[in-house]
């Protein structure tokens, strides 16, 4: 590995700030015509990647950032899930430019709905910059919780009445479960309090990094509990099983790209702080490693045994994140080079492809106006394209070879049986057939099983959608089958990563 | 401060906490939550007594605590039923679990203290009474926002498990001026008000608090 070089910038800065000033421009400015918010949010959302793109490059050449005495700290996990955001987030802001119009009421004041729906998703892309680029413990629970209040309302965007109860249920239960995480900061920091004033000279105690130093010398009950707070509250956010409740309900009534967004960014929110936080303790614990893999298989069972038995299509998508997220979280506990590098992988190839099935979903209702399974069929060749990406993704969810998720699935196996936990090996390869078998029968049934028996969806003019919409699920496809193809263009940055996590975990801090 | 002071405080606060869960009068209720959280004030500046942060964070409390989120309360109340739904157990065995939970989490708290405090050392009075106390609360905020049925009291939980959260940190790291910035930025009273927000709005479409018939919005 090359020389590593800390450089103070203000980019960790402005790319949280640049998406919520934009944001909170929008919502001011509601009054203007409805098509300026879209068009002020992309350009936000540009300005944000573009950032975003410079951080990864001073990144991937061996810098970190940081800024405020370390307190905002941005290092390759947080260049991978910042890169990420800012891309996704261009890619649902285009998409929604049709989309969400399309699905207002006449009644409505549309200038009004979109400045709340492109200003709250530019927050939130800010408050989730925030946390990815926050080294401070506390800070961290703070953007979380915005990122939470900031997507409540664009669950409830349609507010019809299952909207109602799951914007409700997802800002309960997610602030419940965020209060289990204050409990676990607030334990792991009066952890650290309580050593001797010489182990602790010149380290600020709300820094992660600097918690980590002092891991090892915390009393081991009180590090165990602080961890079992944090699973189960950065687990509710991450949708992990048994806090997934607010996630099918969330997943199934936001609007189509709001969906995408939350499976394929929210919950990876949550998975990041467990790996900014559990992943400081895990390796020197062996209860943690096993109490993790344990809720996470008991995730990736539940969730896919819940999608087998889905008619709604959206809901399906949501309880097989539930099942996903579960390899993230499992690989993070592992707290090995492997696991963690395979539990990377996964975040990124599921947030991508997840992404793109929400989206192809979209599409779907966007045609036909329905997304049940039962309802629909034939539309292989109304519409080819959505057919498309909707198999790349089915068949890549799967973890089909040539497939990047094949292989990320592949390295989370090994690392399992490597920690000598073969059982959640075998768990997680049992899991991968269900869901091959959950997402090639969805596919079939949609695109080539026999045409729709809905009297609302007349066929015959059922056609493609519009090209901002394919534009977007088009690029996705494309990347995740060159992820697929050439998964060595990832190695660099999830190997740096890997190793940043591994540092901070081992104490070394630049 | 003294250590009599803060558990004189600190019973007067648990005691707060259990009326809250079982008032079924809500206006009772939030007043007594009024009562719980100036306890909790007191607590803060009591132990951070002559202390700057400290005594921002007593500040702080008292707005958010103490006057702006009861004021919400009974601002969204004046739309719902004054009386909180029946809990599913009856009135007479709900008080009576709830004593029995808060003795016994109470009493294993406090036998086995020592596993939940840095330091052998920190395991004594006040610290090893507050904070048996502290994780009480928190406890009984979890059981309040699990089996109670109506969408008022659920939201209360909620705010017992943040003054739970907030004692703990009290208790086990009084004299930092992290300990006061952390209890400052962790507020929930957005989080609340957005709560109470829904809540009118679930009301207005289904005509009633009680989260059991929540599942009736899907039909």
């Amino acid at each position: 590995m090359g020389e590593i070089i800390v450089k103070v910038s203000f980019l960790p800065f402005l790319v949280f700030i640049t998406p919520t000033v934009f944001g909170t421009i929008t919502l001011l400015l509601w009054r203007l015509y409805p098509g300026f918010h879209g068009w002020w949010a992309l350009a936000g959302l540009v300005i944000t990647g573009t950032i975003s793109l410079q951080i990864f490059h001073e990144v991937i050449t061996g810098n970190i950032l940081t800024l405020w005495n370390n307190n905002l700290y941005v290092d390759g996990l947080s260049a991978l899930m910042l890169l990420l955001g800012s891309l996704l987030g261009l890619v649902i802001v285009a998409y929604s430019f049709p989309f969400i119009p399309s699905r207002l009421p006449e009644e409505v004041d549309a200038r009004r709905k979109l400045s709340l729906y492109y200003g709250q998703l530019l927050i939130f892309l800010g408050m989730m910059n925030w946390t990815c680029s926050t080294n401070n413990i506390v800070m961290l629970y703070l953007s979380l919780e915005l990122t939470t209040l900031a997507t409540a309302f664009l669950v409830i965007f349609y507010w019809n009445r299952a909207a109602i109860e799951a914007g409700y249920k997802y800002l309960m239960l997610v602030t419940v479960g965020i209060l289990c995480a204050l409990m676990g900061i607030g334990l792991i920091y009066a952890a650290a309090a309580g050593l001797p004033k010489a182990e602790t000279e010149g380290l600020r105690l709300l820094l992660i990094s600097d918690l980590s130093k002092v891991s090892t010398k915390m009393a081991p009950s009180l590090v165990l509990l602080a961890n079992a707070f944090l699973i189960a509250g950065f687990g509710t956010k991450a949708g992990l099983v048994p806090f997934h409740a607010w996630l099918p309900d969330a997943h199934a009534e936001a609007p189509e790209p709001i969906s995408a967004l939350l499976s394929g960014i929210v919950i990876k929110v949550g998975a990041y702080a467990l790996a900014r936080t559990i992943t400081i303790f895990s390796p020197h614990y062996s209860a943690i490693v096993v109490f993790v893999a344990i809720i996470a298989s008991a995730s990736m069972v539940f969730g896919i045994l819940m999608a087998l038995v889905q008619d709604d299509l959206k809901r399906m998508l949501a309880y097989s994140s539930v099942s996903q997220i579960g390899y993230v979280v499992e690989g993070l506990g592992l707290g090995t080079y492997l696991g963690i590098y395979g539990s990377l992988f996964h975040l990124l190839n599921h947030t991508l492809v997840k992404a793109l099935l929400f989206l192809a979903v979209g599409a779907i209702v966007y045609m036909t106006g329905t997304r049940k399974l039962s309802e629909l069929g034939g539309l292989g060749r109304k519409a080819p394209i959505t057919a498309f990406c909707f198999f790349v993704g089915a068949l890549a969810i799967g973890g089909l070879p040539p497939f990047s998720v094949f292989m990320s699935k592949f390295t989370l196996f090994l690392a399992a049986a490597e920690r000598g936990l073969m059982w959640a090996a075998v768990i997680a390869v049992f899991t991968g057939l269900l869901t091959v078998a959950c997402f090639v029968r969805a596919a079939y049934k949609v695109f080539w099983g026999q045409p729709a028996t809905n009297p609302g969806i007349r066929m015959e003019e059922v056609k493609e959608v519009p090209s901002s919409m394919w534009g977007g699920m088009l690029v996705i496809a494309l990347v995740v089958l060159a992820f697929g193809l050439y998964p060595k263009i990832l190695y660099p940055i999830l190997d740096k990563a890997t190793v940043c996590i591994l540092e901070i975990l081992g104490g070394v801090m630049h | 401060m003294g250590g009599g002071l803060i558990i004189t405080l600190m019973v007067i606060h648990l005691l707060a906490s259990m009326l809250i869960a079982e008032m079924r009068n809500l206006r009772a209720a939030v007043w007594t939550l009024i009562v719980q959280s100036f306890t909790l004030s007191l607590i803060i500046l009591a132990f951070g007594w002559g202390q700057v942060w400290m005594f921002i964070w007593f500040l702080w409390a008292v707005f958010t605590k103490v006057f702006f989120l009861p004021w919400l309360f009974f601002r969204y109340m004046r739309m719902f039923p004054g009386r909180e739904e029946e809990p599913v157990v009856g009135t007479w065995l709900s008080l009576a679990l709830v004593v029995v939970f808060v003795l016994i989490i109470y009493q294993l708290l406090h036998t086995y203290i020592s596993m939940m405090v840095p330091t052998i050392s920190a395991a004594t009075e006040p610290t090893k009474s507050s904070l048996s106390m502290a994780f009480t609360v928190f406890l009984l905020g979890a059981y309040v926002c699990i089996v109670r049925r109506d969408l008022v009291k659920v939201i209360i939980g909620v705010l017992l498990l943040e003054n739970g959260a907030h004692l703990a940190l009290i208790s086990l790291v009084p004299g930092r001026w992290e300990t006061a910035c952390m209890g400052i930025v962790t507020n929930v009273v957005i989080s609340a008000w957005l709560l109470l927000y829904f809540g009118e709005v679930i009301f207005r479409v289904l005509g009633t608090t009680d989260t059991l018939k929540l599942s009736e919005l899907r039909r």
